[in-house]
């Protein structure tokens, strides 16, 4: 139980950066890349400074830049978008393989007592209840604000100005341009934000629950999250609650792995389970619809 | 010449990246005249280099040609890893246990490693027509699920203990494809499966029909295409090709059995390669021999200058987006002059 929330993290952080994307209408595939690229330079910051701080700082200028880039082609430059998401991804996963070369003069993986992770929280009144505070307490603090985070963002999407706007964007640019929003200018925020929570759910990834980096160590968790929104049409709550069913399937990975099932197996539950789900929800739809 | 357009903005893409990684390579105190001189040593120079461009080009142009097929149908296989790994997995077990000797023995092995790739791509055909499963999210999670699956059965069932890494056993000697003057025969066979696609798509009823698809399915369907039908078809043509590329790895590669990491990103260069190529056969296939020749010239940039040969993934990600980019920004700016300049047109004749 306790690992599902750990396991559930990267992806939840990830599909709700998605969510902004999602609503705005933007083909966002480039969380993959995202992720890593927060990995790395979260790992970076934090050797380089000795401070976890440094590495969510970096891990998140990198992200902000990165969605710059994203937006510079798919928005200026009318590049479409899904091969501007896998452009980058590509960019990513050889970036950061070049750049652990380059930088660390290491391949595959970097681990470094020099690196920080992520602090933990001991919440006050939570470390009083027996098993809740098991499972729920001592999590590196991003556990905690990516559950926030889905919770605000039910509030933001759908009960605010903004969350108004950014549906607009992605349901009709022309009339919402003709009230006076600026549609690119909406797309823009979209993908910095996205940009910004898939850096931070891949520095999770590498300051979290380990601390070390390697290489395409986001493995696949973008293409998760971006199922995921799918899934739920990019409902925050629908989100929260399916990256929870994931990280469940994660951890009961980790735990088969002790019953002798080789791992390469167990590894692939994550993406069964992904197709089995949306197998559920494809029949139980088209079931309606009779 | 809409192809010669493609080419000619291409070109432009390709010399700005070239500009852009140059300044990358400085940034690193490299210099990039060094750097593209070992490139083009590596890449192009001698019939050497040539035929290693060639080589690395040959599963390029069936992924790539795999992935143009798919999408210039309106089908969105992004499975083109998976369908490789399981067709090379298949092609290393055929190698070392198939009993049918010699020449009819490679036949045989490169039709049912296709096959095997086709029918992993169309598994995610079936699922989107039965079960209305979107098979942009299906083709991507059977490519980690093909991934751990293959590599779980080069771990256990068929490991050669001898390796000091999950890998098969090599295949039997007399199945390796021999090289001619330096060129795999795989690379012919490559460049004969492009004349294939390129009949099957242009002179074909069922091609004519999956274009149809691709340009306007509501249209295609009233025309009496039975269009989900096709989309099986499709999923499994383009598989076909993937699972032959990874075949043609495995017989005509350097390693001849199947080793943790050998798919490699020869997949997700394909679907690249179909985007630049403006998902025509012919296109693909020529940015499939530059990707070739960006590989094999990576090496010389490694050797000579001790630039990471990783560098050559962040150019080609770098060419991607600029060619691309080019080519929407010129069509874009084209049409806004050629509107403006009917408008002022409209607005003379009325005076």
């Amino acid at each position: 139980m306790r690992d599902s929330f750990s396991s559930a993290t990267p992806i939840l952080l990830a599909a709700l950066g998605g969510t902004f994307t999602y609503y705005a209408n933007v083909f966002n595939i480039a969380m993959e890349g995202m992720m890593l690229i927060g990995a790395f330079f979260g790992v970076l910051g934090s050797y380089l400074f000795q401070s976890w701080a440094m590495g969510m700082l970096f891990a998140v200028i990198s992200g902000a830049v990165v969605a710059l880039i994203f937006s510079a082609f798919a928005l200026s430059l009318k590049t479409d978008e899904f091969l501007t998401g896998i452009g980058i991804n590509m960019l990513a996963l050889g970036g950061t393989t070049y750049l652990l070369r380059n930088i660390f003069d290491v391949k595959g993986a970097f681990i470094s007592p020099r690196i920080e992770s992520l602090p933990t929280w001991d919440i006050p009144i939570l470390n009083q209840i027996p098993i809740l505070s098991q499972i729920l307490n001592n999590h590196p603090f991003i556990v905690y604000v990516a559950i926030l985070l889905a919770l605000l963002l039910e509030v933001i999407i759908f009960h605010t100005k903004f969350g108004l706007r950014l549906r607009a964007t992605g349901e009709d640019p022309e009339t919402t341009r003709s009230l006076g929003i600026n549609p690119n200018k909406m797309k823009f925020t979209s993908i910095l934000l996205s940009g910004i929570l898939s850096s931070m759910a891949g520095t999770y990834l590498s300051l979290g629950y380990v601390t070390l980096f390697s290489e395409n160590m986001s493995n696949g968790r973008g293409w998760i999250s971006l199922a995921i929104i799918i899934l739920v049409k990019g409902r925050p709550l629908g989100i929260l609650l399916m990256s929870l069913l994931f990280g469940f399937f994660e951890s009961v990975t980790f735990t088969l792995q002790n019953f002798n099932i080789p791992p390469q197996i167990t590894s692939m539950l994550p993406y069964v389970i992904t197709l089995v789900v949306l197998f559920l929800y494809s029949s139980s739809k088209s079931k309606e619809e009779k | 010449m809409k192809s010669l357009n493609k080419i000619l903005t291409g070109i432009i893409g390709i010399a700005l990246s070239f500009l852009a990684a140059a300044v990358l390579i400085k940034l690193q105190g490299n210099s990039p005249i060094d750097a593209y001189r070992a490139l083009f040593n590596y890449g192009l120079a001698s019939w050497f280099s040539l035929s290693s461009t060639l080589n690395n080009a040959t599963p390029l142009i069936l992924t790539g040609m795999a992935a143009a097929i798919a999408f210039s149908s309106n089908v969105v296989n992004l499975g083109e890893p998976g369908q490789l790994i399981v067709g090379a997995l298949t092609a290393a077990l055929l190698g070392y246990y198939l009993p049918i000797p010699g020449i009819l023995g490679i036949f045989v092995i490169l039709i049912i490693s296709g096959i095997v790739g086709g029918l992993y791509g169309g598994l995610a055909g079936v699922l989107k027509k039965y079960y209305k499963m979107d098979e942009f999210i299906t083709t991507l999670m059977l490519n980690f699920i093909a991934d751990y699956l293959t590599l779980y059965l080069a771990t256990y069932p068929f490991l050669d203990e001898k390796s000091y890494v999950p890998a098969t056993h090599m295949i039997k000697r007399e199945f390796f494809l021999p090289t001619i003057n330096g060129i795999n025969i795989s690379f012919f066979i490559a460049i004969f499966m492009v004349f294939v696609s390129f009949f099957v798509v242009t002179y074909l009823k069922k091609g004519y029909e999956w274009r149809m698809m691709g340009h306007n399915y509501d249209f295609s369907k009233i025309g009496g295409c039975k269009n989900e039908e096709n989309l099986i078809w499709v999923m499994f043509y383009t598989g076909f090709l993937s699972g032959l590329a990874g075949a043609l790895l495995i017989l005509g590669g350097t390693q001849h059995r199947f080793i943790k990491g050998i798919g490699a990103n020869y997949g997700w260069d394909g679907v690249m390669l179909a985007i630049v190529g403006g998902n025509g056969v012919v296109e693909t296939s020529v940015f499939a021999i530059f990707f070739g020749f960006l590989k094999a010239g990576g090496i010389g940039m490694e050797f000579e200058v001790s630039i990471p040969s990783e560098f050559t993934m962040v150019l080609q990600a770098i060419i991607v987006l600029l060619v691309v980019a080019t080519r929407s920004t010129i069509s874009y700016y084209s049409d806004k002059i050629k509107a403006s300049l009917k408008a002022k047109r409209v607005v003379k004749s009325s005076d």
